[in-house]
């Protein structure tokens, strides 16, 4: 019972602190700068990977790869090449998060239901046409499912991320509040992960998901 | 002087010492002993042996047959999305080795394009061929009109019902003003009466239009409805194996006697055919209950196999 309302109480505490906000918007913009390098990359990529085929027999697995491992375990790595920076941060959320965008968009413009092609060809598109008008946005339900995928890695990237450089934000408190055993600040920091999260996912990529099956006749 | 001739003297020259009725009986669609096996379970099925058609400029026909006999196969070779095994396909003299503009498919699932609004779709074919939007939007809307669907020109497929959408793909097909087009049991998941009201609305744009129109169903009812000739293709291999003139003009009455006494015929036929696939399909005998159909030429039994 003690747990719930404190731990609200002490996070509302919290915002006050200076420390706090600047740990959280320290996080924010990693993950923001993180997410929309993943998603640019990851689109980027998986159309190439989609598009040509000699591309996709070199590198498909290559991005299979990258994807299977947890983005937690590229932390050393970032950090022998980064230092404990934001950077090798920023290099955890990409390498965590960008190869299922990839496998997603690759598959989504390899799986355009073969009707779908077929009226685009008897219409007369082909090469660069038939794949900007018809593929793509073909592919973008899976897309879509795809970058929902990858802010839920990224966001866990990022705290691995922060936990093992000790750069200013979340990740670094929750190192601090444990250390100085603080249980409750450490669970409202760790409820503070679930709901942003969760809020994100939630009110951006589940509806954003929702609409675009929609109108695609998927749902 | 003679090698100097270009490529159009020397075509008027070709024009002006033919026959006078040749340019008229030249066919537009021939299809020339064609042949399509696909492989399957690690051997090949024969899909189409030996079919051999030859359609007139603005002629109607239907191409009827049982579920897998190749109607889809055929259509997507004359459309040039699928090459054939052997035989080839002449369009005006001149062999289809892709996909033209002149041949548009309406697929029995519509095929629209979900991200795109009617307008859109309807829109597509002529954006592709460079059409200006000012011009191609003043047509699509037109096309749009002619199909009842003026006041869903900024809906969604998603938004339509299957009729509305098949609409929309009739629509769009026109867009692209082609002189031939292969239709894939549009009308197949359809109700009866939004069926109907459809044949009426295509059997009204081909008379306006004079298009070649090649029209897949295994209705029989459908098929002697709308077509000029009706072509029964048996089943597994699919081959030609009747061809029935229906020389009855538009509008057809249903109840029509003589379209009766066909339907009677051709639905005989026809179950030889599906008794082979039950047959194929099951490895059991079947025997077609010949009784219970021909005595009830009007129920919707055996009318859609
Ligand atoms: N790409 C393919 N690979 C293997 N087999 C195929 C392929 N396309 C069609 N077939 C086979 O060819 C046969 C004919 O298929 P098709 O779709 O042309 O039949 P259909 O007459 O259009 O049937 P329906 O009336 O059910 O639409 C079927 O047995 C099908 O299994
Ligand atoms: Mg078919």
């Amino acid at each position: 019972m003690p747990g719930a309302w404190t731990i609200a109480q002490r996070l509302v505490e919290d915002f006050h602190q200076t420390a706090f906000v600047h740990a959280l918007g320290g996080s924010l913009r990693r993950m923001a700068i993180g997410y929309v390098l993943v998603t640019a990359i990851g689109i980027v990529g998986g159309m190439a990977l989609g598009r040509f085929k000699l591309l996709d027999e070199v590198l498909g697995g290559v991005a299979v790869s990258i994807h299977a491992i947890p983005g937690a375990a590229w932390v050393p790595l970032a950090i022998l090449w980064f230092g404990a920076t934001e950077r090798a941060v920023i290099f955890t959320i990409l390498l965590g998060a960008t190869g299922i965008v990839i496998v997603h968009t690759d598959s989504g413009i390899k799986e355009v239901a073969p009707n779908i092609l077929r009226a685009a060809k008897t219409m007369g598109a082909k090469g660069i046409n038939l794949f900007w008008h018809v593929i793509v946005p073909a592919a973008i339900p899976r897309i879509v499912d795809g970058l929902r995928l990858a802010w839920a890695f990224g966001w866990r990237a990022l705290m691995a991320g922060e936990l093992l450089t000790s750069v200013a934000g979340l990740g670094q408190m929750l190192n601090t509040v444990a250390k100085a055993r603080q249980l409750d600040q450490l669970l409202a920091l760790m409820l503070l992960f679930a709901f942003i999260g969760a809020s994100v996912d939630g009110l951006i990529f589940k509806r954003l998901e929702q609409s675009v099956r929609t109108r695609w006749g998927l749902a | 002087m003679t090698q100097a001739l270009t490529e159009q003297e020397r075509r008027k020259i070709a024009e002006a010492t033919k026959p006078a009725s040749s340019t008229e009986a030249e066919p537009h669609v021939v299809v020339e002993s064609l042949y399509k096996s696909f492989a399957h379970n690690g051997g090949r099925v024969e899909v189409l042996q030996e079919i051999n058609l030859s359609i007139r400029q603005g002629e109607f026909v239907c191409l009827l047959g049982p579920s897998g006999c190749g109607k889809s196969t055929l259509i997507n070779i004359i459309a040039g999305l699928d090459a054939p095994d052997r035989g080839r396909v002449l369009i005006h003299g001149q062999p289809v080795t892709r996909p033209g503009v002149d041949r548009v498919v309406v697929f029995q699932d519509a095929s629209l394009f979900p991200w795109l609004t009617v307008l859109g779709n309807v829109e597509f074919g002529p954006k592709m061929q460079g059409i200006a939007s000012g011009e191609r939007r003043a047509k699509a809307l037109e096309l749009i009109k002619l199909v009842h669907l003026s006041k869903f020109a900024n809906a969604y497929p998603y938004q339509l019902s299957g009729g509305m959408k098949q609409r929309v793909a009739i629509a769009r097909a026109l867009a692209m003003d082609p002189e031939i087009l292969l239709m894939d049991e549009p009308f197949g998941a359809l109700d009866a009466q939004t069926r109907g009201m459809l044949q009426r609305e295509l059997l009204e744009i081909w008379q306006a239009t004079g298009k070649t129109v090649v029209f897949v169903t295994h209705n029989v009812r459908e098929a002697t409805g709308l077509g000029e000739r009706v072509f029964e293709i048996s089943a597994r291999p699919g081959r030609i194996k009747h061809a029935y003139a229906v020389d009855l003009p538009q509008p057809r009455s249903n109840s029509d006697p003589r379209l009766l006494s066909l339907q009677q015929k051709i639905l005989g036929s026809l179950g030889e055919e599906i008794a082979k696939v039950m047959q194929d399909e099951t490895g059991l005998p079947y025997e077609p209950q010949e009784g219970r159909v021909a005595a009830a030429p009007d129920r919707a039994l055996g009318m859609h196999i």
